[in-house]
C-alpha cells in the first residue's frame, strides 16, 4: 500500500550499500545527446555498472554549476556532465555556454580541494550508446580505485 | 570572599576548576578573532579582557542546534528531543556586559509562563565569572544603557585585570566556589583599590555625552535617523549575529533520507525573509523598519517586556558595522534635546 | 589628500548646484576617526560632508542599482569600485548616462580593524594621512608611522589598477604598487579541502560578504531560497560549505577584486581566495578581466568558438 518515496540520500545510501563498495556517481546528462546515448545502451543491451543515478536535462547549457555542487555536497563520490559535441547543440549554442562554465567550474573546484577525478565533463552524442557504457565503466573503475569521498569538508 | 591570584598561578587556578566543570574561556585562533571554547587540558586561554568578536551566546543559544529527530525505520517513526546534558560548568574571561546579554537572554528563555529546555540545561549550572579589562575598548558605552552597579549581580564574579594579578570577587554563591584554592591568596586594601579603579574607570569611561535621561523614555518611533540608517544599511547580520543579548532564531525542518530533523538557527530581523509571510506579503517591506525594529527593540520593547534593557554597550556592532552604523551616534543624536523630535501616534 | 578632498568637494556641489545629478555617493567622516561612512549628498551646502583619506574603503557601487535605477547619480570611486560600475553597465543594473562618476587615482586604502596596534590606543587617534612612507596614525599621543604593506588591505597590496578605468572627473595619482603577496592555497586537494572546512566552519552565516559586494545584487539570493533549498540556513561547514562555493561561482568572471567581502568578514574567512584563483583562470584562459569597460558582457555570458575544451574526447 504504502510507496516508499525515494530520496536523493536513501539513493546514495542504496548505492552504497553493496558488499564490494560501489561508488555514487551523479550523472547530470542533456536531453538530446548523451541520455538519448544512454538510452541506445540500454536497448542494445550494453552492460555498464549500476553505479550512475541519472538527472536528465534539456541542455548542457541548463546545468547549473550548483547542480554539481549539491551533488559533491550532498555526499556523491563522483559527477559526470554529459553534452552535445560542439556544433551540435540543439539549441544552437547551449552547449558553448557550457563549455565556458564546466570549465570554470572545474577550477572552482579544485580550489576547494575536490579532486579533479571526480569531476568528470564529456561529450557524448545519441548515436554513442557505446562509448557511454565504456564511459560508465571506465568511471566507476576510476572511482574505485580512489576510494570513497570523504565529503566537502572533511 | 575576594581574593587574588598572581597570573602565574592561572594556569594551577584553571587546572583546578577543570578538575570539577568544564571550563569555557576564550582561545586564541592563529587566523582569526579569538573564540569561546570549551577548554581542553594544557590550553592557554586568553583572560586580559580582550574578549573574542563573537559573544559567548552561542554557549547557551548555539547557531545550530537539533531540537528534534524524527527517524523513520522498520519499526515505525521514532520521535527524539535531545535536550543537553546540564554539565556543570564555568563561563570565564567573557566582558561584563557580554554576560549583562545572557541576562536578557534568560528574560525571553526562561520566561514563567514557558521556559525553554535546551537553553535551560545549558544555563542552569553554569557559573558566569567576568572579566574586566584594566584598558577599556574604544567601542564600549556600557554606561549609557544602563546603571552598570546592577550588573554586578548578573554574574557570580568577577575578574579584575590588575596588570601582574587578577583580583577575584565573587558576587553570588556560586561564585564563592572559584575563589576556593591555595594558590588564592587574600586581597590586601591596595588591591582593593586597584580594583575600585578599575570599576571607576569603567563606569564613567563608558558614559556617552547625552543627558540622563533614559533611552527608553526618548527612542520614538517617527525619527528621521531611521531613514538615514536605512540608506546605508547593507541589511547584512553582523549587528545581531555579533550581539551577546540578540536572540532571535529560526526554526527549520530538513530531511536527510529516512529522517527529518528539526533545527534552530540564528536568524536576525535585517534580513528580508525574518518577517516574509507565506503568502508573500512582508509587513517590514524595507531596511527601515527592520533597522527601527532593531533599536526599538533593544532599548523600549524589551525594557517594557522585562525592565532590562536589551543592549549592555558591547560595542561590537560599533567595531564591526561594514558601514559604520554607529549605535552610539543614534544615542547621542535621540538624547540630545535639540535633536528631538515630538512622538507620533503609532 | 586634502587638495583632493576640496576638489571633490568642488566637483559635487558642481554637479548639484548645475542640476547635472540630484544626488552624490561619497564617504563622509565616521563615527570614530579611523573610519569613514557612506553618505548620499543632496543639496550643494553639503558637499562639504565628503572626504578622502586612508579609510575610504567602502565600494560605493553597492548602492547603485537601487539609487540610480530612475534618476542621475554622482558617485565618488576609487579605481575598484569603478570596476564594480563597469560591471553592472555590462550586466544592464545601471546606465552609464544615469552615473557622474568622479574617480580617484589610488594607492590603497586601511582596513581599521587592522590598526589594532600595540602602539597606540584606538581611543586615541584623531587622523589617518598618507605620508611618503606609509600611513601616519595621528593620536593625541604623537604620530605613528607604519608602512604600507602592514596596514593595506590586502587586495590594496596586490592591487595592480589603480587608475579610474572610466570617469566624468578625475582627481589624484595613482601610487605605484608595492611588492606583495597574499596567502597561498596548500597544495595537495586533501589539504585543501581540510584548510576550507576549517575556514568555513568560522562562517556564522551573516550574508556581510554576500551584502557588501556591488556584483551580489540578486533581488532573492539562492541562500534565501526555501524552494528548491540549496543550501541550509545552519551553520553547519558543510552549508557554509555550499554557500561559498556557489557564491565564488556567481562571480567567476565577475568579481573585480574590491575585497570588500574579506574586509567585512567578523571571522575572516578568507574569501577571495576563491576569487583571486578564478580570476587568475579567467585571464590566463579567456583573456578577461573583470570591469574592463572594452567587454560587453560578463565571461559566463559570453563565448567563443576555439574557446578551451574541458570535454574528454571519446571513441
Amino acid at each position: 500500500m504504502s510507496e516508499e518515496t525515494k530520496t536523493i540520500e536513501s539513493e546514495i545510501e542504496e548505492i552504497k550499500q553493496p558488499k564490494e563498495w560501489q561508488p555514487a556517481i551523479l550523472g547530470i546528462l542533456c536531453n538530446w545527446c548523451s541520455y538519448a546515448g544512454a538510452d541506445l545502451a540500454g536497448s542494445a543491451r550494453l552492460h555498464y555498472p549500476e553505479s550512475i543515478r541519472i538527472v536528465r536535462v534539456p541542455c548542457s547549457g541548463r546545468v547549473d554549476p550548483m547542480f554539481v555542487l549539491k551533488g559533491f555536497q550532498k555526499g556523491f563520490d563522483a559527477v559526470m556532465v554529459l553534452g552535445c559535441h560542439p556544433g551540435d547543440c540543439h539549441y544552437a549554442k547551449g552547449n558553448y555556454y557550457a563549455r565556458r562554465r564546466i570549465a570554470m567550474l572545474q577550477d572552482l573546484l579544485e580550489t576547494l580541494g575536490v579532486p579533479r577525478e571526480r569531476f568528470h565533463f564529456e561529450w557524448v552524442s545519441a548515436s554513442e550508446g557505446n562509448r557511454f557504457a565504456e564511459l560508465m565503466t571506465e568511471m566507476t573503475e576510476r572511482i574505485k580505485k580512489i576510494g570513497p569521498f570523504d565529503g566537502v569538508t572533511p | 570572599m575576594s581574593k587574588v591570584i598572581s597570573q602565574d598561578k592561572i594556569s594551577d587556578f584553571l587546572n583546578s576548576l577543570m578538575a570539577k566543570y568544564t571550563v569555557v574561556a576564550p582561545m586564541p585562533r592563529h587566523d582569526a578573532p579569538a573564540e569561546f571554547r570549551e577548554l581542553k587540558s594544557g590550553d592557554q586561554p586568553i583572560i586580559d579582557g580582550s574578549s573574542p568578536m563573537m559573544p559567548p551566546k552561542d554557549f547557551f543559544l548555539p547557531r545550530y542546534e537539533v531540537l528534534v529527530n524524527v527517524q523513520m525505520g522498520k519499526d515505525g517513526v521514532k520521535l527524539d528531543s535531545p535536550i543537553p546534558e546540564a554539565k556543570p560548568r564555568v563561563l570565564l574571561g567573557a566582558w561584563l556586559p557580554d554576560l549583562q546579554g545572557i541576562q536578557v537572554l534568560d528574560r525571553v528563555f526562561l520566561d514563567k509562563k514557558f521556559t525553554d529546555p535546551y537553553y535551560a540545561a545549558r544555563r542552569e549550572n553554569t557559573i558566569l565569572v567576568a572579566v574586566m579589562p584594566a584598558k577599556l575598548r574604544w567601542s564600549w558605552f556600557c554606561s549609557a544603557t544602563d546603571d552598570v552597579e546592577g550588573w554586578k549581580n548578573s554574574v557570580d564574579a568577577i575578574m579584575y585585570d590588575l596588570g601582574d594579578k587578577f583580583y577575584i570577587e565573587p558576587t553570588s554563591d556560586k561564585g564563592n566556589v572559584i575563589t576556593e584554592g591555595s594558590f588564592l591568596t587574600d586581597a590586601s586594601d591596595a588591591d582593593s583599590a586597584a580594583k575600585d579603579a578599575i570599576w571607576d574607570n569603567f563606569k564613567t569611561a563608558t558614559k556617552l555625552p547625552m543627558s540622563d535621561e533614559r533611552l527608553y523614555e526618548k527612542l520614538a518611533w517617527e525619527n528621521p535617523i531611521w531613514g538615514e540608517i536605512a540608506e546605508k544599511c547593507i541589511a547584512c547580520g553582523i549587528c545581531s549575529y555579533s550581539c551577546p543579548s540578540c536572540s532571535c532564531f529560526d526554526i527549520q525542518d530538513e530531511t536527510c533520507g529516512s529522517c527529518v530533523e528539526r533545527y534552530r538557527c540564528r536568524d536576525t530581523c535585517q534580513f528580508e525573509e525574518f518577517t516574509l509571510m507565506g503568502h508573500g506579503y512582508n509587513p517590514r517591506d524595507n531596511q527601515l523598519p527592520r533597522v527601527r525594529q532593531r533599536l526599538l527593540h533593544k532599548f523600549k520593547y524589551q525594557h517594557e517586556q522585562f525592565g532590562v534593557v536589551g543592549c549592555t554597550g558591547c560595542g561590537r556592532c560599533v567595531e564591526l558595522c561594514p558601514v559604520n552604523v554607529d549605535i552610539r551616534d543614534v544615542l547621542m543624536r535621540t538624547c540630545s534635546v535639540e535633536n528631538q523630535e515630538t512622538p507620533a501616534e503609532s | 589628500m586634502s587638495d583632493i578632498e576640496t576638489k571633490i568637494r568642488e566637483e559635487a556641489k558642481r554637479a548639484l548646484e548645475s542640476g547635472d545629478v540630484s544626488l552624490v555617493i561619497g564617504w563622509g567622516a565616521g563615527s570614530v576617526p579611523f573610519k569613514t561612512t557612506p553618505i548620499f549628498i543632496d543639496k550643494p551646502e553639503d558637499a562639504e560632508k565628503l572626504v578622502w583619506n586612508p579609510a575610504c574603503v567602502n565600494n560605493l557601487a553597492v548602492y547603485l542599482p537601487k539609487m540610480a535605477s530612475d534618476k542621475k547619480i554622482g558617485i565618488v570611486a576609487k579605481p575598484c569600485d569603478i570596476r564594480s560600475i563597469i560591471a553592472l553597465i555590462q550586466e544592464k543594473q545601471v546606465k552609464r548616462e544615469n552615473l557622474h562618476i568622479i574617480g580617484l587615482g589610488c594607492g590603497g586604502v586601511v582596513d581599521a580593524g587592522d590598526l589594532d596596534n600595540a602602539d597606540f590606543h584606538l581611543q586615541d587617534v584623531t587622523g589617518l594621512e598618507w605620508v611618503a612612507d606609509g600611513l601616519n596614525v595621528i593620536t593625541t599621543s604623537g604620530d605613528h608611522v607604519i608602512e604600507c604593506g602592514a596596514c593595506l588591505r590586502d587586495m590594496c597590496i596586490i592591487c595592480e589598477k589603480r587608475e579610474p578605468a572610466i570617469f566624468d572627473a578625475k582627481f589624484g595619482e595613482a601610487v605605484e604598487p608595492q611588492e606583495g603577496e597574499v596567502c597561498a592555497l596548500p597544495e595537495l586537494p586533501d589539504d585543501r579541502r581540510k584548510f576550507w572546512s576549517e575556514q568555513f566552519s568560522k562562517c556564522i552565516r551573516c550574508y556581510a560578504c554576500r551584502q557588501i559586494c556591488p556584483n551580489c545584487y540578486c533581488e532573492s539570493c539562492f541562500a534565501d531560497r526555501i524552494e528548491p533549498k540549496w543550501t541550509a540556513k545552519k551553520a553547519t561547514p558543510e552549508e557554509s560549505w555550499m554557500f561559498h562555493a556557489t557564491r565564488a561561482m556567481h562571480l567567476a568572471g565577475r568579481c573585480i577584486g574590491c575585497g570588500e567581502c574579506e574586509r567585512v568578514c567578523p571571522v575572516n574567512i578568507p574569501i577571495m581566495q576563491l576569487e583571486i584563483e578564478m580570476a587568475k583562470i579567467a585571464k590566463e584562459r579567456y583573456g578577461y578581466e573583470p570591469g574592463d569597460p572594452d567587454e560587453e558582457a560578463p565571461l559566463l555570458g559570453q563565448f567563443k568558438d576555439a574557446d578551451h575544451d574541458p570535454g574528454h574526447h571519446g571513441g
